[in-house]
């Protein structure tokens, strides 16, 4: 197995008049790994997944999939590639033991009963095996889109949002679930619009925005690029207390009420926190908050995200 | 072939589990056949015909028994001091038939040869009324015959009725390759625009693009399990006909023929339809404008031929018709070479179809 296994070089999709889905990507994905394409609504994600999906043809660009290039020779990867597209909802009147059946025959493969449970089991669907799918919860059809995307048992798994509308806890399985995946050796491209998500799961994460890669690296290290390491949080201390604490030299800002006082570098903490001891502060509560993704995105970005919805 | 053979299971288990495709392939058909059946076959009742009688004489007398006699209609009496019009008015009646004073009189008068011109009776009522025929029938022969018994002659040409082929076929027989013409149609052609519609706006055509199944095998697939429906079908609904009204059309090899060839036809029209449609709201409004007036105007329900000529030319531009027609040919006149042309006609709209259907549709992008 090459250790590059998905190779993206300037890769663009247009469509007429003026749109750039895609706009000139470039990428490489190591085998083994869960890779997370972050980005917004409209950001591209899917229509890149599309086109290493073999569904969607590039304006320019290439991409190849265990050097097999997707766009002439995708037929060579379907015993490879397992795929859940987005907003994935099962057939209807199939119970989920049939639908892997079906979906076996598809693959020209004979699934055993001793198969199908194991499939099922594996998603944690053994004991709805036998139920309608349209009576399937959101998070369970989610499983069995899983279920389905892994009969061929691939090697490289295809996410596009697989948590997108789900509750907490259905979106914690399919967590764990997708980790077990990565766990057995199976490459994982995955993309999604929440941020915790792609930080508590992803190796390696591309934000992408307007159609191009604005960041890339593991979740650690867009952290410690882009984000600002750490931030004092002083609830309730409002703007009298921002006042205060800029006038002694520390830079400060407030959201909601609270300030907000980044420290860049984990040394000035000691500093900084003699400073402010010296301020009579009417907070509720003082702690330090480590940044994530999420203040990566909007220092990259400029906007916030709340599902898939950019917003300033 | 195992992927045929997989799309087939599956997409039939899926099928007959919605209540929609049960409904369409067995109960409608059924429903047709007993409904149309139960109209049509069953011994039609006398009509009653109101009769104002302002005539004391004999041959008023002879005139209403002649008419009960037709076995056509009930003589109802309507009481002699009314007004006629608006007793029909006011009793809503579809027709009533005013035999006038002095008839016996005025009758006599003739046959002694004092009077001129012809003894009139008056027959009140709506033409566009369907019982008004049948009134209208029945005071007709009455009057032949009075007028028969009144000259002292009798008729010399009459005729008799004979169906066509060598049973004696009824409306039922005409209706049944109709219901099993519209049901090829709403199957096929219904559900697989709504499968279309549906498998786009669902991502199931990409998701099957990213399997092994081929485009052409999906659609081979469809073509095969529609024409396993529909044989089912057909063996049900004319096992029902033969129980419940003695049918005397008959399944002939021609007739199990035409049955995959009307699938085809109307699964690629379907997915035909399909190609353009975005959403399942439009490929239901789309089936229905489409398939709507091919029920009502390609002979399923009454002979092309008594529909106007601008009307019969739509029919003759409609594929149900050639289905019909080819089913009536063989199940009811046993008429092979038409049944032959029908089907011949079937198959190559089919196959235009078909090839329309695969070049056009497009699975992925």
């Amino acid at each position: 197995m090459p250790n590059v296994l998905i190779d993206v070089q300037g890769l663009s999709k247009h469509y007429p008049p003026n749109v750039k889905a895609v706009d000139d990507i470039t990428f490489q994905i190591k085998a083994g790994r869960i890779f997370s394409m972050l980005g917004p609504n409209g950001a591209g994600k899917t229509t890149t997944v599309e086109i290493l999906e073999g569904l969607r043809n590039p304006t320019s660009g290439k991409a190849t999939i265990f050097d097999v290039d997707v766009t002439r020779d995708y037929s060579k990867l379907r015993d490879k590639v397992g795929i859940l597209p987005q907003n994935f909802e099962p057939f209807d009147n199939l119970k989920p033991n049939e639908a892997v059946q079906y979906w076996a025959g598809l693959y020209d493969m004979k699934a055993t009963a001793s198969r199908v449970n194991s499939l099922l089991a594996q998603v944690g669907l053994s004991e709805r095996k036998s139920v309608i799918s349209r009576k399937l919860s959101g998070g369970e059809k989610r499983k069995l889109g899983i279920a389905l995307s892994l009969i061929n048992e691939p090697e490289v798994l295809f996410l596009d949002e697989p948590t997108t509308g789900l509750d907490p806890k259905a979106r914690r399985d399919l967590w764990k679930l997708i980790e077990e995946i990565r766990a057995k050796g199976t490459t994982v491209f995955l993309t999604t619009h929440y941020l915790d998500e792609a930080e508590k799961l992803a190796d390696d994460v591309a934000i992408m925005n307007k159609g191009k890669i604005v960041a890339r690296g593991s979740p650690q290290e867009l952290i410690t690029k882009y984000g600002k390491m750490t931030v004092i949080v002083i609830t309730g201390a409002g703007e009298e207390a921002l006042k205060e604490i800029k006038r002694r030299g520390i830079e400060a800002t407030v959201e909601n009420g609270d300030v907000l006082v980044p420290v860049k570098d984990p040394v000035e903490m000691r500093v900084i926190f003699q400073k402010i001891s010296g301020i009579e502060l009417k907070a509720k509560d003082i702690y330090t908050r480590r940044q994530s993704l999420e203040d990566v995105f909007l220092n990259l970005v400029g906007a916030k995200m709340d599902e898939g919805v950019l917003s300033p | 072939m195992s992927r045929i053979a997989a799309d087939i299971k599956y997409f039939g288990i899926g099928y007959l589990r919605s209540k929609t495709g049960a409904f369409f392939a067995f109960f409608f058909p059924i429903l047709l056949i007993l409904l149309f059946g139960a109209i049509f076959t069953a011994t039609p009742t006398k009509l009653n015909l109101p009769v104002q009688n302002l005539d004391d004489g004999p041959y008023s007398q002879a005139l209403i028994s002649i008419l009960n006699g037709t076995g056509l209609v009930n003589v109802q009496e309507v009481p002699a001091n009314e007004d006629i019009a608006t007793y029909i008015q006011n009793h809503s009646l579809a027709m009533a038939l005013l035999i006038p004073q002095d008839f016996t009189k005025d009758i006599i008068a003739r046959q002694s040869g004092n009077g001129t011109g012809l003894v009139n009776l008056t027959l009140y009522g709506d033409p566009s009324q369907s019982t008004f025929g049948t009134a209208n029938a029945a005071v007709n022969a009455a009057v032949t015959v009075l007028n028969f018994n009144l000259t002292s002659t009798s008729p010399l040409v009459s005729y008799g009725l004979k169906s066509p082929g060598t049973k004696p076929f009824s409306y039922i027989d005409f209706f049944v390759p109709g219901v099993v013409g519209i049901t090829v149609m709403t199957n096929s052609l219904y559900s697989m625009t709504s499968i279309c519609a549906s498998y786009k706006s669902r991502g199931y055509f990409k998701l099957l693009a990213t399997t092994k199944i081929k485009k052409y095998e999906w659609l081979v697939s469809k073509f095969v399990f529609y024409s396993l429906l529909l044989y089912a079908s057909l063996f049900v609904t004319f096992a029902i006909g033969k129980a419940a009204f003695n049918i005397e059309a008959t399944l002939t090899p021609l007739s199990l023929l035409l049955i995959p060839a009307g699938a085809f036809l109307f699964v690629s029209l379907g997915m035909l339809l399909g190609v353009v449609i975005k959403d399942p709201e439009s490929g239901a409004a789309i089936s229905n404008v489409i398939g709507f007036p091919m029920m009502f105007l390609s002979g399923s329900f009454w002979p092309i031929d008594s529909m106007p000529m601008y009307m019969q030319a739509i029919a003759r531009a409609m594929p149900l018709t050639y289905f019909n027609e080819g089913l009536r040919d063989t199940m009811v006149y046993g008429n092979t070479g038409g049944s032959m042309l029908n089907l011949s006609v079937v198959v190559l709209i089919g196959i235009v179809f078909f090839v329309l259907a695969s070049k056009l549709m497009s699975w992925k992008e």
